[in-house]
């Protein structure tokens, strides 16, 4: 976690291009942001930037329970119940 | 008589109560806000303390009864330029509203925009901790609940495009996936998509903000990343064909221009019929651009979009007579016939066999009737790209030798740089400074070399380059067999038949913005309008005859309107300012790899594979912030988005002003030792509010740097406040209560958390926020008096905190969270300053606008008639901020009141 924090607009700005990655991650079920930024290789507090952008504009949600290890999972809204 | 009675800048609760109140009195009320939405900070708030109702449920009322109010006109997303003050006591202001590029109207808020923006930003409503897009509404409960789209202005690559492609719209769409409706936008200019992704020169690389970087973006290989996808899943170019509209066009010439023009032409419903002389379509694409650099089958590609519209084609078909074209039917016609003629050398022996045009030889390879250069000399006479082209075909028709001869130096080159380079990795020699003065031949009438002379450069010509001037007795012969000369081209004028004039050059004389002739059904476009050029100046021109072409025939004016009306160009020094740091996803190597020239006429440049192109679109800065994209365009179902819009200044004048601009928040980063912007879970008061508000930006409070549920959460009070040594000893009056807010909250929707809250003294001073402060204690807040002296991050993102615990003998105590809050203060709006011409506005010894006689006279300023309400004068919770707008309302309508009586 100590590797130099890239800053937000530029994390930010890679959402769309991260979008496919994360969607073809969580294509294999639900998924942590810890869990999502290993599979794609970058760190998670990229991923979280990327997976509530994701969450905001319908493409993925949590996983309704409770946190497992105290983190949720997100995961992939079918096409046809985006927004 | 004054427009408004008052103008109230700023609509937080400060700024709408004043608002409301004084047209509650019956004074007409201006009030101007620079966001998207009324209602200020307070909007965002989670709850508010002590009472913890929920802040947008009791101030969603008030910003809708500021905009509905009969006497209250609002105006969101509008800018105060200035106000002065006039001779009768008054005020002149000038308000600038801010292009929405929404029709407010017709928007109904439904969000579709937003969800198909393909550019993400940070939203500052959620104080930096999710993205938004460069199509917005500002927040859920916004009002008025209008979209607006964030434009900077143009971004460079697209504003360079001589053809009009939106080219930061395809790179944010191929960013985001979409490579069809990449290739469809690049469609909306021209049918040359393939084309234009391989032999354009590129101009908006050029001017790409990131050139100051590592290197611009690969624009062009994108388009053609885009154009390849296409052609490999669709034949044709996918769009439908509109109803004929009954009028028909004549185009001559199957250039860039006249196909581009053909184009659109076609899709606004004209019948179009191109005559080409030559036995291929595609001009210079075809007949002289090389295989290596343009493959025949892109071209035919690229032209194939064009007959799928209807367009016919005639090949083999030299038009003569232009009027005939009218006589048989066509409405119009468009000459745009390039420059085919080459320039000669005006010297002796040019008639020597083995003098070629370059143009010719060209011509001839792509036809296949090209003369073989096995073991030949080649020289090639110019400097330009159709001498760096003729050179490169000479190498791979196995010339022994192949030298270009060119009269100045290699800088005043006029071909493309990426052209010489890759003409020198071809291995073609070059000689600078050396012009022809005779072609040698032997008895048999063969070229035998090309005598010269050597050249100084002496002061720059008219081009700006510098002169060549022979130098005496300088003279040599360069042994050669072959000579391409390459030093010019020229349009070919018998098809103009006499009926449209020509320039000396040979060019078509046309009006250079209606591209009209002197026969007014005649237009002309492209090189023979221009002379020679390129082929996103030809595509531009060909979009530009079509759309006056269209005009003249529906008999509209060619005058009074811009064809592209863009946006100014975004500042490039801005757009890099808006980071400090930079990095870079991928280092994308130039796709050329020739370092032997290659034997054949197979496309040099590999294509991209599609993790390439995203990576390389992934590196765009979005200068302009919106794409222009026009995926916003196409969702919204009430046709509300209108990129064309610009701002409006207007001139009010009012009786009295209310400053209400309320605060700025603490920058955190500017206490170092919290780690604020370094550190991953460290966040500010504000952020905290935000993951406590109902509209909050995850699903619940997460930590933001890996999204866990945090067990053990630190806040630090005074972060930036009661601070000599960040230049702010005031007291911030609600950090601690808002801190002593959260700590309830987070313990009601974290019931495991423990909270821990690091203070030097709590303030509670208002009505019940001491009880208030009791009750978090009791709920299980911990309290530890002492400062924090530093924190430091461990690998898992925990933060350790190292602090004095006063209460317990004053030890260095360190202690671990998986998350801390900096509560941060609140500093002067600066933005103040500027508002006021004439008269200062004066301020207080901390910058907030000063209250001359706080205690009696509360909200006076010292400008007679100016007012100030809320935060802007002073740190005030939202109670405080109520009272005080008001009292400013109350000032406002006395001294409105005093200005009536006769003195
Ligand atoms: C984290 C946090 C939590 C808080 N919680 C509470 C709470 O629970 N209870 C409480 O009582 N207080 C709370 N506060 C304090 C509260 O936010 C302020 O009291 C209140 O917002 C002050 O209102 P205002 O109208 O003066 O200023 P603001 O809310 O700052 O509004 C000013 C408005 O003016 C606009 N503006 C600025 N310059 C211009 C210009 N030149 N032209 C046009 N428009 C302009 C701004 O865009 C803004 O809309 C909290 C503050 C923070 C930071
Ligand atoms: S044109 Fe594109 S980038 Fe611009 S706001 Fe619309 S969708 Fe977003
Ligand atoms: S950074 Fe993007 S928007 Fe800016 S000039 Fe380059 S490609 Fe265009």
């Amino acid at each position: 976690m100590t590797a130099l924090k890239r800053e937000i607009r530029e994390i930010v700005r890679e959402e769309p291009f991260m979008r496919g990655r994360i969607l073809a991650v969580l294509a294999e079920g639900p998924h942590t942001v810890p869990e999502i930024a290993e599979a794609i290789g970058r760190p998670a507090n990229e991923a979280m930037y990327w997976v509530m952008g994701m969450r905001r504009y319908g493409w993925v949600r949590e996983v309704k329970e409770a946190a497992v290890d105290g983190y949720f999972r997100y995961q992939a809204v079918a096409r046809e119940q985006r927004p | 008589m004054t427009d408004y009675d008052a103008l109230v800048v700023g609509s937080g609760i400060a700024g709408m109560e004043s608002a409301l109140k004084l047209g509650d009195m019956g004074y007409k009320v201006l009030l101007v806000e620079k966001e998207a939405s009324v209602g200020g900070r307070m909007i965002l708030l989670s709850k508010v303390f002590p009472t913890l109702d929920c802040a947008s449920c009791i101030s969603t009322p008030k910003m809708a009864a500021s905009i509905h109010h009969p006497n209250v006109t609002a105006l969101t997303y509008t800018e105060v330029d200035g106000i002065s003050r006039d001779g009768a006591g008054t005020f002149k202001a000038t308000i600038r509203r801010k292009p929405r590029f929404v029709d407010e109207a017709a928007c109904t808020g439904c969000q579709l925009c937003e969800t198909a923006c393909t550019v993400a930003v940070p939203d500052q409503f959620n104080a930096d901790m999710v993205a938004r897009r460069a199509a917005y509404i500002a927040f859920p409960q916004a009002v008025p609940k209008k979209a607006v789209l964030e434009r900077a202005g143009t971004s460079p690559c697209t504003y360079t495009c001589p053809a009009g492609i939106k080219a930061h719209g395809y790179v944010s769409l191929i960013r985001s996936g979409e490579y069809e409706k990449a290739f469809q936008l690049v469609l909306e200019a021209t049918p040359l998509v393939g084309t234009l992704g391989r032999a354009c020169y590129a101009p908006c690389e050029g001017e790409c903000a990131r050139g100051s970087l590592e290197g611009t973006l690969p624009i062009r290989r994108l388009k053609r990343f885009a154009a390849d996808r296409h052609y490999e899943a669709i034949d044709g170019p996918g769009v439908e064909v509109p109803p004929a509209n009954g009028k028909g066009v004549a185009v001559v010439g199957s250039g860039p221009a006249g196909l581009t023009a053909a184009w659109q032409l076609a899709r606004r419903g004209y019948r179009v019929k191109i005559f080409e002389a030559a036995p291929v379509a595609g001009g210079f694409l075809r007949l002289a651009i090389p295989a290596y650099r343009l493959p025949a089958e892109v071209v035919d590609h690229d032209i194939s979009n064009v007959t799928a519209v209807g367009v016919e084609i005639a090949t083999d078909s030299p038009v003569t007579d232009l009027e005939a074209l009218r006589r048989d039917g066509f409405d119009a016609v468009l000459v745009a016939t390039g420059t085919p003629l080459s320039t000669s050398l005006n010297v002796p022996g040019e008639k020597l066999d083995g003098v070629v045009s370059g143009l010719q030889f060209l011509r001839a390879t792509r036809l296949g009737s090209a003369a073989d250069l096995t073991s030949k000399r080649v020289v090639v006479v110019g400097g330009g790209n159709v001498a760096m082209d003729a050179a490169r075909t000479a190498v791979r028709f196995n010339a022994a030798e192949t030298t270009v001869a060119y009269r100045r130096g290699r800088e005043e080159m006029p071909a493309h740089k990426a052209e010489i380079d890759d003409a020198e990795r071809d291995r073609v020699r070059f000689l600078f400074q050396v012009g022809p003065v005779e072609v040698v031949g032997d008895a048999a009438g063969h070229v035998t070399g090309l005598r010269c002379q050597r050249m100084a450069l002496g002061k720059p010509d008219a081009s700006g380059r510098r002169r060549p001037e022979p130098i005496k007795g300088s003279e040599f012969v360069l042994l050669c067999d072959t000579v391409l000369v390459a030093i010019g081209m020229a349009p070919e004028g018998s098809a103009f038949g006499g009926r449209s004039a020509s320039n000396t050059n040979g060019t078509l004389v046309a009006d250079p913005r209606t591209l009209q002739t002197a026969v007014p059904h005649i237009f002309a476009a492209g090189d023979v309008a221009t002379g020679a050029s390129d082929i996103t100046r030809a595509v531009g021109q060909g979009r530009r005859a079509a759309h006056m072409i269209d005009r003249w025939l529906k008999g509209e004016p060619l005058a009074g309107f811009e064809m592209d009306d863009v946006l100014p160009v975004a500042d490039k020094t801005k757009v890099l300012a808006r980071q400090t740091r930079y990095t870079h996803s991928t280092a994308l190597d130039q796709a050329t790899d020739t370092t032997a020239p290659r034997p054949d006429f197979a496309e040099i440049e590999a294509p991209m594979t599609e993790a390439e192109a995203l990576a390389g679109s992934s590196d765009c800065l979005d200068c302009g912030v919106c794409s222009e994209c026009q995926e916003c365009v196409t969702a919204c179902p009430s046709d509300a988005i209108h990129l064309d819009m610009r701002e409006q200044i207007q001139e009010v004048s009012v009786g009295a002003v209310v400053v209400a601009t309320g605060y700025k928040l603490f920058a955190a980063d500017a206490k170092p030792e919290y780690g604020f912007g370094r550190y991953k879970n460290v966040i500010t008061g504000m952020q905290m509010d935000r993951l406590l508000a109902p509209t909050r930006p995850y699903n619940t409070v997460l930590r933001p740097g890996d999204g866990k549920v945090p067990e053990r959460i630190a806040f630090i009070l005074c972060t930036g406040s009661r601070d000599e040594t960040v230049g702010n000893p005031l007291c911030s009056r609600f950090c601690c209560m808002y801190s002593i807010k959260q700590n309830q909250l987070i313990m009601g929707a974290l019931p495991l958390a423990e909270v821990t809250v690091h203070y030097m003294d709590i303030r509670a001073p208002g009505k019940r926020y001491d009880e208030f402060y009791e009750g978090a204690k009791s709920m299980g807040a911990t309290y530890v008096k002492g400062r924090v002296a530093k924190i430091t991050e461990k690998d898992d993102g925990n933060l350790v905190l190292r602090y004095e615990d006063i209460e317990h003998g004053g030890a260095l105590v360190e202690a671990e969270y998986d998350m801390v809050v900096l509560a941060v203060g609140v500093q002067p709006n600066r933005e103040v300053d500027r508002l006021f011409s004439g008269d200062d506005l004066a301020l207080d010894a901390y910058d907030y606008v000063a209250e001359p006689n706080e205690d009696m006279d509360p909200g006076r300023t010292s400008i007679p008639g100016v007012f100030v309400a809320g935060a802007a004068s002073g740190a005030k919770d939202i109670t405080d901020s109520i009272l005080h707008a008001g009292a400013a309302a109350a000032q406002v309508a006395a001294h409105l009141e005093s200005l009536k009586v006769p003195a």
